[in-house]
């Protein structure tokens, strides 16, 4: 009896895929369920009004389409801030410790100060905040781009890394920064506005983060809320480890600060320069 | 060594039903890579994956698999090459094309499970050029190989078509590990 031995090859093969994708189904799901480490999810199980979870439909459109999928309600909860503000930052008033080492002078760093703006291109979204001599800097895409940075500001100038040789290159105007952001191999330019904030029962335009554990897995949203009610937020599983793989987040309910991803409400917590909250 | 003409050189009826054959394996092939691609377009990548032992990473693991993929697949042009006398003064030994089929067979067995794990946690991106290059040739590959494999018990087809499916899968392979585990080590290097 003879085989058709390619025919095995491929059957072999693709009985082979369907067990690793078994496995990978069954594995993280059925080894470790949420075992409540999230600080900032659970608790607040509560939030009715869960966002559809918005993660089905990718849409195809990065660039163009803004993902104004909020700010339908307005003025239907009170501007509370999110708190969680411990104020911690060391009052090392940047901006005027002159060590000038630069040769062309930029404008001082204020002191507190929150920056949002899509990028140039590329679809992406970039927040930065400085707050009392420490900084902080996301950019994603609300796809498979993520990318944080902190360091310090001093001395007019930004000095922030992040994982993977991620860079930020800034510059200020008056009431302005415009630079670029190195993620993930690619540059990302951006003129991003000082955020005023704006007295709506909204969440304020800004920088939100929240961590929590799905299905066993550390997981970490991040999310660039801007003026106009927009929204790019992206998703980092294993977030503690050097790879992290990334995907589009759920989308952030401004009234309730929260949002619903696989059966867990993400609380997140705004990231402020202004009021220092998240530093 | 007399070879008459018409044994020799098939008759024109004979060479277009050679090709014929070529049509359902081909379809059967755009239907692996179309249904893979829509696969990892409408699933919802998890991220979660099946970490693999002795790795740090699955971005390791991954880019390791993929690298002993194209290692075989290097050894799979090389012997072919050696199987239809392209390399001068080489006489193809007994066991070349035992050699060949294993590698092969190897090859894919180790590019599968990276697949699924691209496929499940990561779905089919377009962010940027080297991921939307990397997406389509991903599911490009299993196309072709299908194709490789349905066409070679095969008879009677022309002479080029083996040669050719071969060095398509081949290539796709490369362009997928250049977009990969290339791209991968010269980010975050060699080991962790």
């Amino acid at each position: 009896m003879k085989f058709n031995m390619p025919l095995v090859t491929l059957l072999t093969g693709a009985a082979l895929g369907v067990g690793v994708l078994v496995v990978s189904m069954l594995g993280p799901s059925g080894t470790a369920s949420a075992s409540g480490y999230g600080a900032t999810s659970a608790a607040s199980a509560t939030t009715a009004a869960a966002p559809p979870s918005a993660s089905s439909a990718p849409g195809g459109a990065s660039g163009a389409a803004p993902a104004t999928t909020s700010a339908t309600t307005p003025g239907t909860a009170p501007a509370t801030t999110p708190g969680t503000a411990p104020g911690t930052g060391p009052a090392t008033a940047p901006g005027t410790v002159p060590t000038a080492t630069a040769s062309v002078p930029k404008a001082d760093i204020p002191p507190k100060a929150d920056y949002v703006a899509r990028t140039d291109s590329g679809g992406a979204a970039v927040a930065i905040s400085v707050h009392a001599g420490k900084a902080v800097a996301y950019l994603c895409n609300g796809h498979a781009v993520a990318a944080w940075l902190r360091g310090t500001a001093k001395a007019g100038k930004l000095e922030l890394t992040g994982k993977n040789g991620a860079r930020l290159d800034v510059s200020y105007r008056t009431g302005k920064a415009t630079g670029s952001i190195m993620a993930d191999g690619t540059k990302y330019t951006f003129s991003a506005p000082l955020v005023h904030r704006g007295s709506s029962g909204h969440r304020p335009p800004g920088l939100y983060e929240a961590t929590a554990m799905v299905s066993g897995v550390k997981i970490k949203a991040g999310w660039v809320v801007l003026p106009g009610g927009g929204q790019v937020g992206s998703v980092e599983y294993f977030a503690d480890s050097a790879v992290t793989p990334t995907a589009q987040a759920p989308v952030l309910d401004l009234t309730t600060g929260t949002a619903q991803y696989d059966g867990v409400t993400l609380v997140a917590s705004l990231i402020s320069g202004l009021t220092g909250s998240g530093f | 060594m007399t070879a008459q003409p018409d044994a020799s050189s098939p008759a024109p009826a004979d060479v277009s039903l050679g090709i014929g054959k070529l049509v359902v394996p081909s379809l059967i092939g755009g239907l692996v890579a179309l249904t893979l691609g829509i696969y990892g377009r409408l699933h919802h990548p998890t991220g979660v994956v099946e970490s693999i032992a002795g790795f740090s990473s699955a971005g390791y693991a991954k880019s390791w698999l993929a690298t002993v993929a194209t290692v075989f697949a290097i050894v799979q042009v090389s012997s072919a090459l050696v199987m239809y006398g392209k390399i001068p003064r080489v006489t193809a030994p007994s066991w070349i094309g035992s050699l060949h089929k294993w590698s092969g067979r190897i090859a894919f067995l180790v590019a599968v499970p990276v697949a699924v794990d691209c496929l499940y946690g990561l779905g089919f991106q377009t962010y940027s050029t080297r991921v939307l290059i990397h997406s389509l040739l991903g599911c490009a590959f299993f196309g072709a190989f299908t194709v490789k494999m349905l066409i070679l018990p095969k008879r009677g087809l022309p002479g080029w078509t083996l040669p050719v499916a071969g060095a398509v899968v081949f290539t796709v392979l490369v362009g997928i590990w250049f977009t990969s585990a290339f791209w991968f080590f010269s980010t975050f290097g060699l080991h962790h």
